[in-house]
C-alpha cells in the first residue's frame, strides 16, 4: 500500500515536471524518438504513451511548432519551441525554482528533526 | 512487419478521424526508430517474437490510442458527489420501500401471493429480483440521465460556481436535541395524556346512543402502560428542554421507553381486544363481522409493528454509540455530558 502511494505521488509531482523538461529539451529541434533518448540520457524516463499526446497538446496551445521532414529515408515529426513556449519556459523555470526554494527554506527549518525521526524509525 | 501492421491499423480504429493518418505516422516512424535501435544493437533483423515483445510492451491499441483522445466524463467531478447522494436516497426512499411493498403483497395479500402459488422460494426470490432489477434499472437510468444534462448545463452556464458561503448550513451536531422538537413533543404527549386519561380509562370506549365498542378486561394494562410510557417521555422532553443534548443516561431511557412502548403496541394488536361494536346501523350479524375483521387486521399488521419496533430500537442503539463514543463529543460538550 505504502508503495502504491508512493507511485501514486510520484506520478503526480512528475506530470508538471515532464512538460517543464520536453519544453527545456524543445529548445533544439528534435523528433519524437530522440526526444525520448535525450531525456531519458538524462535520467527522465518517459513512455510514448505520455510523450506523444503531451506534444500534441503543447502544440494546441501554441508553444510548439512540428514539421514533417525525410531524414534517414524515413519521415519524421520534428518539434521545436515557439517564441510564446519560450516566454511560457521562462516563466514556468521561474515558478519551478521559487518553489524549489521555498521547499528548501521548509527543509532547512525541519530537516534536522526530520533526519533525526527517519533515523530513530531505522 | 505484418504484425506492426496490424498494430497500427488496430490503433487506428480508435483514433478520432481527422487525426487518425498523422498519429498513426508519427506512431509507425516511433517504433521503427526503436526497431532500428535494437537490431544495430543485435547486428541482425527482429524476429517475430522480439517484434511482438516490442509491441506489448507499448500496450493494447485501444489503450495507446485512447491518450491521444481528449478526457471526456457523463457525470463530472463538480457534479458527482451529488449524484451519488441522490442515487442513494433515490434507492432509500424507491427501491427500498418497493421491495418492502412487495413483500408485504406477498405475505397478507391473498390476490397477489395467489400468483406465486406452487412456485418454489427461489422461483418467488428470482421473480423479486427481476423486479426489483427492473425498478431499479429505471430509477438509476432516470437520475443518470438528469445528472447528464445538468452536467451539459452546468459546462455552459458555470451555474454551481457562484454560491455564498453565508448560505451554508448550520454546523451539524447529532447530540444536540433541538428544543423545538422537544416542546413539540412535549405538547403532544400532554394533550395525549389528557385525551387517554379522558377517553380511554374505561373498557367500553364509546357508549353514544348510535353507537357502542366495548374492549376485553385486559385493556386496563394497556390503558396504563401506555400512560406511563407517555408520562415518560413528558419528563423525558421536559428534561431536554432544559439540557438540550443526549446523555448516555436519558439516551438509554428513551431507548427503554420506546421497547416498552413497542412491545405494549405488538401486544395489543395480537390480543383481539375488541370484544363488541354495536351500531344502530348495521345489523347484529354484520357488527360481529365487523368486529372479526378489525381484530383479524390487527392480527395482521403484527408483522409490521414489530418491524417498525426493531427500527425505532436501532436508531435508539445507535444514539447510546454515539453519545457514548469519546471522538463524538466537542469539548464544551464534555463537562455536560459528564
Amino acid at each position: 500500500m505504502s508503495s502504491e502511494n508512493f507511485d501514486n505521488l510520484r506520478l503526480e509531482l512528475r506530470r508538471g515536471g515532464l512538460v517543464l523538461a520536453v519544453l527545456a529539451a524543445l529548445h533544439s529541434e528534435q523528433y519524437g524518438y530522440t526526444l525520448r533518448k535525450l531525456m531519458a540520457d538524462h535520467g527522465i524516463e518517459i513512455d510514448e504513451g505520455t510523450l506523444y499526446p503531451l506534444l500534441r497538446r503543447l502544440e494546441n496551445q501554441g508553444l510548439l511548432t512540428s514539421k514533417w521532414r525525410e531524414e534517414q529515408k524515413r519521415n519524421k515529426r520534428f518539434y521545436k519551441l515557439t517564441v510564446a513556449g519560450k516566454q511560457i519556459l521562462e516563466q514556468l523555470l521561474n515558478e519551478w525554482r521559487s518553489m524549489d526554494s521555498s521547499i528548501n527554506s521548509i527543509l532547512k527549518e525541519y530537516g534536522h528533526a526530520t533526519s533525526r525521526t527517519v533515523l530513530a524509525g531505522r | 512487419m505484418q504484425l506492426l501492421e496490424r498494430y497500427l491499423q488496430a490503433v487506428k480504429f480508435w483514433l478520432p478521424k481527422e487525426q487518425k493518418e498523422d498519429i498513426v505516422a508519427e506512431l509507425s516512424e516511433d517504433i521503427h526508430s526503436q526497431i532500428d535501435e535494437k537490431e544495430a544493437e543485435l547486428g541482425r533483423k527482429l524476429n517475430e517474437v522480439e517484434l511482438e515483445s516490442i509491441l506489448k510492451q507499448r500496450g493494447r491499441p485501444i489503450l495507446v490510442a485512447n491518450r491521444y483522445l481528449p478526457q471526456q466524463h457523463l457525470i463530472g467531478p463538480v457534479l458527482f458527489p451529488i449524484y451519488l447522494l441522490v442515487l442513494k436516497i433515490v434507492m432509500l426512499c424507491y427501491v427500498v420501500p418497493w421491495t418492502v411493498t412487495w413483500i408485504a403483497l406477498l405475505i397478507f395479500n391473498s390476490g397477489h401471493a395467489a400468483k406465486f402459488s406452487g412456485h418454489s422460494w427461489v422461483e418467488t426470490l428470482g421473480s423479486l429480483w427481476a423486479s426489483l432489477w427492473g425498478t431499479a434499472f429505471l430509477a438509476v437510468s432516470t437520475v443518470t440521465l438528469v445528472f447528464a444534462i445538468l452536467e451539459r448545463v452546468q459546462l455552459n452556464s458555470h451555474f454551481l460556481e457562484e454560491w455564498n458561503p453565508r448560505k451554508l448550513p448550520p454546523v451539524n451536531n447529532p447530540n444536540v436535541i433541538s428544543r423545538f422538537n422537544s416542546i413539540v413533543e412535549l405538547a403532544a404527549n400532554l394533550l395525549f395524556c389528557v385525551w387517554w386519561t379522558t377517553n380511554m380509562s374505561s373498557q367500553l370506549v364509546l357508549n353514544e346512543v348510535n353507537l357502542r365498542i366495548s374492549l376485553a378486561p385486559a385493556w386496563h394494562y394497556f390503558f396504563w402502560g401506555f400512560l406511563l410510557v407517555a408520562v415518560v417521555n413528558i419528563a423525558l422532553a421536559i428534561a431536554n428542554c432544559a439540557r438540550p443534548y443526549w446523555t448516555a443516561r436519558r439516551a438509554a431511557l428513551r431507548l427503554v421507553n420506546d421497547i416498552a412502548g413497542s412491545v405494549l403496541f405488538c401486544w395489543l394488536l395480537k390480543s383481539n381486544l375488541l370484544v363488541e361494536i354495536a351500531a344502530a346501523s348495521i345489523s347484529p350479524a354484520k357488527a360481529v363481522q365487523l368486529t372479526a375483521a378489525i381484530n383479524l387486521w390487527m392480527v395482521r399488521m403484527f408483522p409490521v409493528a414489530v418491524i417498525v419496533g426493531v427500527v425505532i430500537a436501532v436508531v435508539n442503539i445507535f444514539r447510546i454509540v454515539r453519545v457514548t463514543a469519546p471522538q463524538a463529543r466537542i469539548p464544551g460538550e464534555r463537562a455536560a455530558v459528564a
